[in-house]
């Protein structure tokens, strides 16, 4: 059984047809890469997976439960851990409260099964590199070390499927690297991921499959190979070719 | 001396208003301009059940169901309407609770307000409700600090930064926000608790427009969100207040001169507050 399943998903705001007829399915322990050109609905395919818009049509079942009636908290604490494209992170609170607000958001059972969380919290600014920082206000993070804190805190938590929404936007080149390594860390943890890049050799770096997206149809899906060497993907992106 | 312990009764009795208000408005960023209206039916079930029955125990009981009942409905409303409707509704519910308040003349005896009231029997010097208003006063600021630094404050101050940020972990905004509306109700209780039975008089101007104004006015000035800073502007802005009182100016120049004073202050404390008070926020 997948571990997300998209039927048939569509969505109409203001009778614009944002997303129509979206079906995939994502199996547990893959890393899928969304890609697809500015406003082909990726956020927005996001948004209506994590509840914060609700779909016009179809089904998004989440271990075999249909989750389209679910708050965005509820989804939260069925294990949805998402990365927002500019930073889910608390800048007015510390390091060590934006992790903490996580852990304590998370259900009963599962915060208890965690321990001591103030050791969580030390654990999980250790794997950033933060140990030292965990006072400051989280405002003062540069791009790159916000994401590493967003994805370390959402691993710590427990999450079971990621949504990385563009996990390398805003993060300077040098620390790319840094943010690779910590969702391919992802995968070693068994966790699921979604994610939502430009960068298309990032993704055909890690990713197992592709799902392109275009104004707000799966025109495309298979493995990083399969995709780039498709004649679609360059008509999405550079228009089609007269020449051929 | 007198003036001196009248001013310790009066922080007493602000407090548990401020700090519960600076929870919900300077914290939780809701736009709730209510609290005067929560106080004003509290204060009136309070008072016209403790003289029908004469039994504080009733009294207390009549109080504490009307404010958890007027502050669900305050929160219900936050919930479904969004922040400037939600500001405006919050003013009517007051209006709309005084003008109830004035023209139920058989129930509240309208604008004469209600007078004579008893106290208990170990209240009855000033001296013995200014030892009341300290010790209400410490313990008020120690839990409200407790409120602050625990889970359910920082749920709130994410749902304040970014709701959609703090929904995606979890944070069940219902929740947290019907908390914090009963927890300001329980201060908003304790305060009208001593101030009535202190001044012996329950009258309708006590609750306008204008307190309002001067809760709004403590909590900016005091930095929003911070118990500390609401506590001590509670302080300075009631001494302040109090002290303007004994201006060597007539009675007819005194009232437009302390508005003109207060003006001025709520106008510089919202100039430096305004990124506090009303964050940016940012796209998804
Ligand atoms: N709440 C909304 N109301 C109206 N239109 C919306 C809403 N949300 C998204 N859209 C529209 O849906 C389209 C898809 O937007 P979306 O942000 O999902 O694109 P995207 O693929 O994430 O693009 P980018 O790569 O630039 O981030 C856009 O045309 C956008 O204007
Ligand atoms: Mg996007």
């Amino acid at each position: 059984m997948p571990l997300l399943s998209l039927k048939d998903l569509s969505l109409t705001i203001d009778e614009h047809q944002i997303l129509q007829g979206i079906s995939f399915d994502v199996e547990e322990g893959q890393i899928i890469g969304l890609i697809g050109p500015n406003g082909s609905g990726k956020t927005t395919l996001f948004n209506v997976i994590s509840g914060f818009l609700k779909s016009s049509g179809g089904s998004i079942t989440l271990g075999g439960e249909e989750i389209s009636n679910l708050s965005p908290s509820q989804r939260a604490k069925r294990g949805i851990g998402r990365v927002f494209q500019n930073f889910g992170i608390f800048r007015d609170m510390t390091l060590e409260e934006n992790i903490l607000v996580a852990l304590e958001a998370l259900p009963r059972q599962q915060r208890k099964d965690l321990g001591d969380l103030k050791e969580v919290v030390a654990g999980t600014l250790d794997m950033v590199g933060l140990s030292d920082a965990g006072k400051k206000k989280a405002g003062s993070l540069s791009g790159g070390q916000m994401r590493l804190l967003e994805i370390a805190r959402t691993l710590k938590a427990g999450k079971d499927l990621f949504l990385l929404d563009e996990p390398t936007a805003g993060v300077s080149p040098k620390m790319t690297g840094q943010v690779a390594d910590i969702i391919k860390e992802l995968k070693s943890n068994g966790k699921t991921v979604l994610i939502i890049e430009h960068d298309l050799p990032f993704i055909a770096s890690i990713c197992d499959e592709v799902v392109v997206l275009d104004v707000g149809k799966v025109v495309l899906q298979g493995t990083p190979a399969e995709v780039k060497e498709s004649k679609e993907l360059k008509e999405i992106y550079f228009g089609a070719d007269p020449t051929t | 001396m007198d003036f001196f312990l009248h001013i310790i009764v009066l922080i007493g009795t602000f407090l548990p208003t401020i700090l519960g208000y600076n929870l919900v408005f300077g914290k939780g960023k809701i736009l709730h301009f209510g609290p005067m209206g929560v106080s004003v039916i509290t204060g009136y079930c309070f008072i016209v059940t403790l003289k029908s029955t004469g039994s504080f125990s009733l009294a207390i009981l009549s109080g504490l169901i009307a404010v958890t009942l007027i502050s669900l409905l305050f929160a219900w409303l936050s919930l479904r309407l969004n922040q400037d409707a939600f500001g405006v509704m919050s003013i009517a519910v007051h209006l709309s609770a005084l003008a109830v308040v004035l023209n139920w003349n058989s129930l509240t005896r309208g604008a004469l307000g209600i007078p004579q009231i008893p106290r208990p029997e170990f209240l009855s010097s000033v001296a013995d409700f200014a030892i009341a208003a300290i010790i209400l006063s410490i313990v008020t600021v120690y839990i409200v600090r407790k409120i602050d630094k625990s889970s359910f404050g920082r749920q709130l101050q994410a749902l304040a930064e970014h709701e959609w940020h703090a929904k995606s972990l979890g944070i069940d905004r219902n929740r947290v926000h019907v908390l914090a509306f009963i927890i300001c109700g329980i201060g908003i209780f304790l305060s009208n608790l001593i101030y009535l039975p202190y001044l012996t008089l329950l009258h309708p101007n006590d609750y306008q427009f204008a307190g309002m104004v001067f809760y709004v006015m403590i909590v900016v000035a005091g930095m929003p969100g911070s118990v500390w800073g609401a506590t001590l502007s509670t302080v300075l802005l009631l001494a302040l207040r109090e002290a303007v009182r004994f201006a060597p100016l007539s009675a007819s120049v005194l009232g437009p001169v302390r508005l003109m004073l207060f003006g001025f202050i709520l106008f510089v404390a919202v100039y430096y507050r305004r990124d506090t008070l009303f964050p940016k926020q940012r796209s998804i």
